[in-house]
């Protein structure tokens, strides 16, 4: 043991990142080795969610013919929940742009894409350090073996010990940036799911919910309709919340938190009959530029997907399989590019941080990072939530008289123990950031 | 030395869930894994093959899927490995499936070179009988070891094997070639490794056999050579169970939690206190 081979690429992490670029670098006839550290690729993955067709068509034109599509997404709901009160938003699309899959399913669908473009794929093995020689990165290693490459891609995902270990990254602070999902998955028969959902066959919803169900914790929770199962489930920030559990004020462990959402009356309805099939948890990147390392590149090496932060989060949509996939399809382009212009120097790798700066994800992270100061703050979680659903409940609980709508406002305000013109900033600030 | 490793790929049986109707396991949407009984086995062959040279070689009697097993004890280093895949071969039970592999063995043993020791885990998750092991050791009329510990070369043809029962250790001296049969936490199993899992794309290390290359009577094999019945399976109810977590610094007071939700319980105390004193609570 403790050979050594030789690669054009190495890319660690096989997930949506990881495999966009593997299989653009492979079909551009490079030598790509991917290596995972799952059973097999997307296994590590947990998410069942709403992703967005166009930047990954980007990658793989043939998506929306071959790819696990559970179902096109023309229902887009948001919840404010507190006590048995709850207001509902729905807007009904006009023309889909993003479908529901669970991302295991997706990953290990573009895995064998990447493959069948001739990407070596081995799974089961952990890298543990990725080589620098002379001030570049040489290649990767594991155990003993090391294998060496002219480039590496990092696509380790949001734990990222591999570029801590390098000093490109901060060491994780659970405390800032990272939050705790945790989902079930339900299943049930797919008629019943668009009865209950009011769906067209093949129609999906995707629908945010805020309120108590986090118990006045930052996050909120989520349903999207799979083709016949729901993926359910919180993300919560997991500083706010050990604070809240150190505190005494959250006295129930995170996977009761889910059960409480799951049984909850209002909703439990609509999949009672359904077993749950899987449950799990995840860590992963809440959004914004704070997760983003201090250098996208070096000599040698590119940073993608989850490792490079790049999960936008709007407050009312959250994205980051698409951003995964478009910056892996960045990193490959200026793996390409880098060939004809004589390596992989830095100079020629920084045109990736340039290429990600003029992209829609850069924008879109920029555009939505004061969700970051509102995540931090409990009002959001606490009082608007009771603000909005106790004015509600003064305009359609009334026998007699409706107040008006400010004064709806004004007094539900007042109980919910906040003055008027707090309320009132607080509400322009989610108006001004999100 | 060469020595033969058997591999069962089977469903992950903490995954699993069971039809209640049918009976049946249900395997749709469960990932499979190489049994874990096998993985001590795999190790205890590649450190007598460290140790003094030769080849491991693995068989696995499977369906197609059952090459991702393969692949997965080629990465640990095994040699090379075989799987025997063919329709004939489905439905079996230990009987038929024993007697594919012994075949398989002494074709080995003819084509490849002499066989010295053949290595199994002790049983599978899937189907917890452990007969296998013994089945081939008898068609093969060898000596049979089980709850091996561990192995080493002593020299002259001879192996000394280390067998661990419930209060004791038993030392054999044993010739070869013989068969062993490996206790599931008898060695720590090596991981996967980057060089042996790229020696295994670049190199073809894997190759199959159908019933064409082992020529078997079909009548001895798959579900015709099964002589076993399944007579009936008894449905264990599933216990309607609320998840609940309890955080406490001090054991004494997650204990007298747990013990007072099982007084709470009619049921539960009843069979607390029947199993503690023998009688009615």
């Amino acid at each position: 043991m403790g050979t050594t081979s030789k690669f054009d690429v190495v890319i660690v992490g096989a997930g949506p990142a990881g495999c966009s670029s593997a299989y653009l670098l492979a079909r551009a006839g490079l030598r790509v080795l991917l290596v995972e550290r799952g059973r097999s690729a997307g296994s590590k993955l947990l998410w069942g969610g709403k992703a967005y067709a166009q930047p990954i068509r980007e990658v793989w034109p043939e998506l929306d013919k071959e790819a696990p599509i559970h179902r096109w997404v023309t229902r887009e709901r948001f919840s404010f929940v507190w006590g048995d009160r709850i207001l509902t938003v729905e807007y009904k699309l006009g023309r889909s742009v993003a479908f529901t899959s669970y991302l295991p399913e997706l990953v290990s669908w573009m895995a064998r894409k990447a493959e069948s473009a001739g990407a070596l794929l081995v799974e089961d093995v952990r890298v543990d350090e990725i080589v620098v020689k002379d001030g570049r990165v040489v290649g990767v290693r594991s155990g003993d073996d090391v294998v060496r490459a002219d480039v590496v891609i990092d696509a380790e995902g949001v734990n990222r010990m591999l570029l801590e270990k390098l000093g490109l990254a901060e060491k994780l602070d659970v405390n800032s940036g990272v939050a705790l999902g945790v989902k079930e998955t339900l299943s049930l028969d797919s008629k019943l799911i668009e009865e209950r959902f009011n769906l067209d066959k093949g129609e999906g919803l995707s629908w945010l919910v805020a309120g108590d169900i986090t118990r006045g914790l930052p996050g909120g929770g989520f349903i999207y309709t799979m083709r016949d199962s729901i993926s359910i489930g919180l993300v919560i920030p997991i500083g706010p919340a050990a604070k809240a559990a150190e505190e005494g004020i959250l006295k129930e462990h995170v996977s009761s938190l889910v059960e409480s959402f799951r049984l909850h009356p209002y909703f439990n309805r609509l999949w009672r009959e359904a077993d749950v099939i899987e449950y799990g948890g995840r860590m992963t990147i809440e959004g914004g530029l704070s997760m983003m390392p201090r250098r996208l590149y070096a000599p040698g090496l590119l940073v993608v997907g989850d490792a490079a932060g790049f999960l936008v989060n709007t407050g009312y949509t959250i994205r980051g399989v698409d951003t995964a996939v478009y910056s892996g399809k960045l990193a490959a382009e200026t793996v390409i590019e880098a060939l004809s212009r004589g390596g992989f120097t830095e100079d020629n790798l920084k045109a990736y941080e340039d290429k990600v700066r003029r992209s829609y994800i850069y924008r879109e992270l920029r555009n939505h990072s004061g969700v970051e100061d509102i995540m931090k703050d409990p009002f959001y979680f606490t009082k608007l939530p009771q603000v909005v659903v106790g004015a509600a409940g003064r305009l359609f609980e009334a026998d007699y008289e409706e107040p008006t709508l400010i004064r709806s406002v004004v007094e539900a305000s007042r109980d919910a123990g906040i003055s008027l013109v707090r309320a009132f900033f607080k509400l322009a600030r989610v108006v001004r950031r999100l | 030395m060469r020595v033969v490793v058997g591999i069962k790929w089977v469903p992950n049986t903490q995954a699993v869930r069971f039809d209640p109707e049918t009976g049946t396991l249900i395997r749709r949407g469960v990932p499979s894994i190489v049994n874990p009984h096998d993985l001590p086995a795999v190790e205890l062959s590649l450190r007598l093959r460290d140790e003094v040279g030769g080849e491991v070689i693995a068989i696995a009697m499977a369906p197609p899927p059952a090459s991702k097993g393969l692949e997965f004890v080629l990465g640990m280093g095994v040699d090379r490995a075989i799987l025997i895949t063919d329709r004939v071969y489905a439905g079996a039970d230990t009987l038929a499936t024993s007697y594919v592999l012994a075949r398989a063995i002494q074709k080995i043993n003819a084509e490849i070179g002499d066989v010295d020791l053949v290595v199994f885990g002790q049983e599978t998750i899937d189907s917890s009988t452990a007969h296998i092991p013994a089945q081939v050791a008898s068609w093969l009329e060898l000596p049979y070891i089980y709850y091996v510990k561990e192995a080493t070369v002593v020299g002259n043809g001879r192996v000394r094997v280390v067998r661990e029962l419930e209060n004791y250790l038993e030392e054999y001296e044993l010739e070869l070639p013989a068969v062993l049969g490996v206790a599931i936490r008898a060695l720590k199993p090596r991981p996967v490794s980057l060089s042996m899992k790229l020696r295994t794309k670049f190199e073809k290390r894997l190759i199959t056999w159908t019933n064409n290359d082992l020529k078997l009577d079909p009548r001895c094999t798959g579900l015709k050579g099964s002589p076993t019945i399944v007579a009936k399976t008894i449905d264990m109810p599933e216990v309607p169970r609320r998840r609940e977590v309890f955080k406490a610094r001090d054991a004494r007071e997650a204990a007298k939690w747990i013990v007072a939700k099982m007084l709470a319980d009619e049921k539960t105390r009843e069979l607390l206190y029947r199993s503690l004193w023998g009688g009615r609570g």
